[in-house]
């Protein structure tokens, strides 16, 4: 069913081992810029891949692009390539026109917009409309991360048609895909780490106390990964599955970074280690695009205006794999 | 060996057992009309014998069993649908929901021809109920340890020793035993078989178990030199630990683990009313968007049980998850409904929380504890 994004998923994944290495993330970090990575990136095409063939891209639907989305996670891809890759099907599916190359951030409210300072445009939110605006970001980069605070907005390039959820669908969907690869990624780090460490005459992972707090990461991984699957789905980003989803990977992250940096120890906060790479951006992601009892409170509202029968019946109209 | 997203492939449940959906929540409303909430809620606890002979009836016990051993020869996804819709409406399945779940599966892999002859149909009936007998008194989570003993005879097989926590024996007709047949405790795995235990015998005595709440849902069972027929043997001769543990698939897959505290839930958001306070709403919804995966995750082992695979692993993982928001459903809503004690609470919203919140700590204990079930998953993740 998702063979083609499969497909693309592994060769974008093969071209991010060798080029979202962690040097690469730490150089973009300490100059605050996209650098070279940004045109390496886009030059492979893959941010065009939910674009239509005829329009250069590969047609991928939602669900086909999932696995893209999730690989970016994974390998921690400090630009907007995943929020590019959005906005630019978002734009296209209206005939609006996208600068050739434009790195574009989904600037959904939020209090913070991860990746604003590393991106020319932004999709902004205008009383409703979708706009794509020239933009940098600015205030504080409270992650390290590239992420601003303020967006300075210049040139209007495109409007979409009146839709004050959109945006901000789109943001929080991205986000909770993101936040389940750099979980993923955080769990493969914790069992390495766990297989290395000596403590006691024994690897770390030999201790029955570090094993069930493995496992509780393997599930909170897991089951944020499922919710986030389930937000990739149809042609647009549905509020209920996009809810769901976003509200999963908040209430996760917290115990996922608790719980990788009780395995790791002071080290994985260091600048020199990996695991804080990923951890800070976990965090970044969940301050921004509404919180869990924001998306909690949409979720449970539609629960109720659904009047399903049973919860049963809502997971299964709303939220399940191949419903619409 | 890792647990990745791989091992959850997204699934969707066909539309030849979406077809049965309607039929199921008919029947369901037919039968438990006017059944209260607060009774609604024991769930798969709720032991029902003439509810059973009606599903029975329908041709809806073993609907995975082959037609000619009396089942529906349907697939387990019918067989998700059958369940998902019960256990939402809080229908009474115990009396046959052992039977249903694992003992006929069981059978038609490991019993003889003879055997499935003699049991499948009469259980796809509704006319044999089942339980299992693996805890014992000093056997719990190192179910490994069992010491009752199968020592053979001519003829057949000599049985001693002691089953406990064994839900609805005293109801039951048969017991699948895990007993130990050679070696000691200290073998460990190997030594362990499978039993067809008839509860009629001779020198077989159930004794009730009243808990704190006056149920008696559980019991003692205990054999004093039980005479087993050559045939009571299933499966293999020190083969039961892998047999045991292809069944817990089946126990630890099912909506069953999250669906325990489903009738409070909805009552609860029933109750909330179309404009809710944002408070309750979110505590709703955080809920909705734990059990979501949950139920993605369920459906997906369906899919791999319907390709003859045996999730194990993906099952003890689901089920630790699945027994953790049943037992914060009940947690939650205490918290929500005593945020204002000043008000009123809805007198069978508090019946039914209250039956939920004097068992939901034991949610997590029946079939395997979160304790072992982690155990399980770190060896999924290659760390032992």
């Amino acid at each position: 069913m998702n063979e083609v994004g499969n497909f693309l998923a592994e060769a974008f994944c093969r071209q991010l081992a060798g080029l979202v290495t962690p040097e690469a993330i730490r150089a973009v970090e300490d100059s605050a810029s996209p650098g070279e990575l940004w045109r390496t990136l886009d030059d492979s095409g893959f941010a065009d891949a939910l674009l239509p063939e005829a329009a250069g891209g590969a047609g991928l639907d939602l669900a086909q692009a999932f696995p893209l989305v999730l690989a970016a996670g994974e390998y921690c891809v400090p630009l907007p390539f995943a929020e590019t890759m959005v906005a630019r099907s978002m734009l296209a599916a209206h005939g609006a026109d996208v600068p050739a190359g434009a790195a574009i951030v989904l600037a959904g409210p939020s209090a913070i917009i991860p990746c604003g300072r590393l991106a020319g445009y932004a999709l902004v939110d205008r009383d409703g409309v979708p706009t794509l605006v020239a933009a940098g970001g600015s205030g504080s980069d409270l992650f390290r991360t590239g992420a601003a605070t303020e967006l300075d907005e210049g040139e209007v390039l495109a409007t979409l048609p009146r839709d004050p959820d959109a945006v901000l669908l789109a943001a929080a969907a991205v986000s909770a895909a993101l936040m389940a690869g750099a979980m993923a990624r955080v769990l493969e780090m914790s069992l390495r780490y766990a297989g290395e460490r000596q403590q006691f005459g024994r690897s770390l992972g030999k201790f029955q106390a570090i094993q069930q707090q493995l496992a509780v990461l393997a599930e909170q991984v897991l089951s944020t990964q499922v919710a986030a699957r389930s937000a990739f789905t149809g042609s647009a980003f549905d509020p209920i599955r996009v809810a769901a989803a976003k509200c999963r990977a908040n209430e996760a992250a917290t115990q996922v970074c608790n719980i990788a940096h009780a395995i790791h120890g002071a080290i994985g906060v260091t600048a020199e280690f990996d695991l804080q790479l990923y951890t800070r951006r976990i965090k970044q992601w969940q301050l921004a695009f509404g919180s869990e009892s924001y998306w909690g409170a949409r979720l449970g509202q539609a629960r109720i205006a659904a009047a399903a029968g049973t919860t049963a019946d809502f997971l299964r109209r709303h939220l399940a794999t191949g419903s619409e | 060996m890792s647990l990745t997203l791989e091992n959850f492939p997204p699934a969707v449940i066909p539309p030849h057992a979406e077809a049965l959906r309607d039929e199921v929540k008919a029947f369901i409303a037919e039968q438990l009309e006017g059944v209260p909430p607060h009774v609604r809620a024991r769930s798969w606890a709720g032991f029902d014998a003439d509810f059973s002979r009606a599903m029975a009836a329908r041709g809806w016990i073993g609907l995975t069993i082959p037609r000619e051993y009396g089942g529906a020869g349907l697939d387990p996804f019918a067989r998700f649908v059958l369940v998902e819709e019960l256990l939402a409406a809080g229908a009474p399945v115990a009396a046959h929901w052992i039977g249903d779940r694992q003992s006929a599966p069981l059978l038609l892999h490991y019993g003889t021809e003879a055997q499935r002859r003699d049991i499948l149909p009469r259980l796809c009936n509704g006319e044999l109920f089942f339980c299992i007998g693996m805890s014992e008194p000093n056997s719990g989570s190192d179910l490994a340890s069992v010491r009752t003993r199968a020592e053979r005879v001519e003829g057949g097989w000599r049985l001693n020793g002691q089953k406990i926590w064994t839900t609805y024996a005293h109801k039951s007709h048969y017991m699948i035993a895990l007993v130990r047949t050679s070696g000691t405790s200290e073998d460990r795995q190997s030594g362990l078989s499978q039993f067809l235990v008839d509860l009629s015998l001779p020198g077989v005595t159930v004794r009730p178990i009243m808990i704190g709440t006056g149920d008696t849902d559980f019991n003692e069972v205990f054999f004093e030199d039980v005479l087993l027929p050559e045939d009571a043997l299933v499966g293999a001769e020190g083969n039961g630990w892998k047999q045991v543990n292809a069944e817990l698939a089946f126990e630890r897959s099912g909506p069953e683990r999250i669906y325990s505290s489903l009738v409070l839930l909805d009552l609860w958001a029933r109750l909330l009313g179309d404009s809710p306070d944002p408070a309750d709403a979110a505590r709703l919804g955080r809920l909705v968007s734990r059990l979501a995966p949950l139920r993605e995750m369920s459906v997906a082992m369906t899919a791999l049980l319907a390709k003859g695979e045996s999730p194990i692993t993906e099952a003890a993982l689901f089920k630790d998850m699945g027994t953790e928001i049943e037992q914060q459903i009940p947690a939650e809503i205490a918290d929500a409904v005593a945020t204002r004690p000043e008000l009123a609470t809805d007198p069978e919203l508090l019946r039914t929380l209250a039956y939920l919140m004097q068992l939901n700590h034991v949610f997590s204990l029946r079939g395997g504890t979160r304790e072992i079930l982690r155990g399980m998953i770190a060896r999924g993740l290659g760390l032992r």
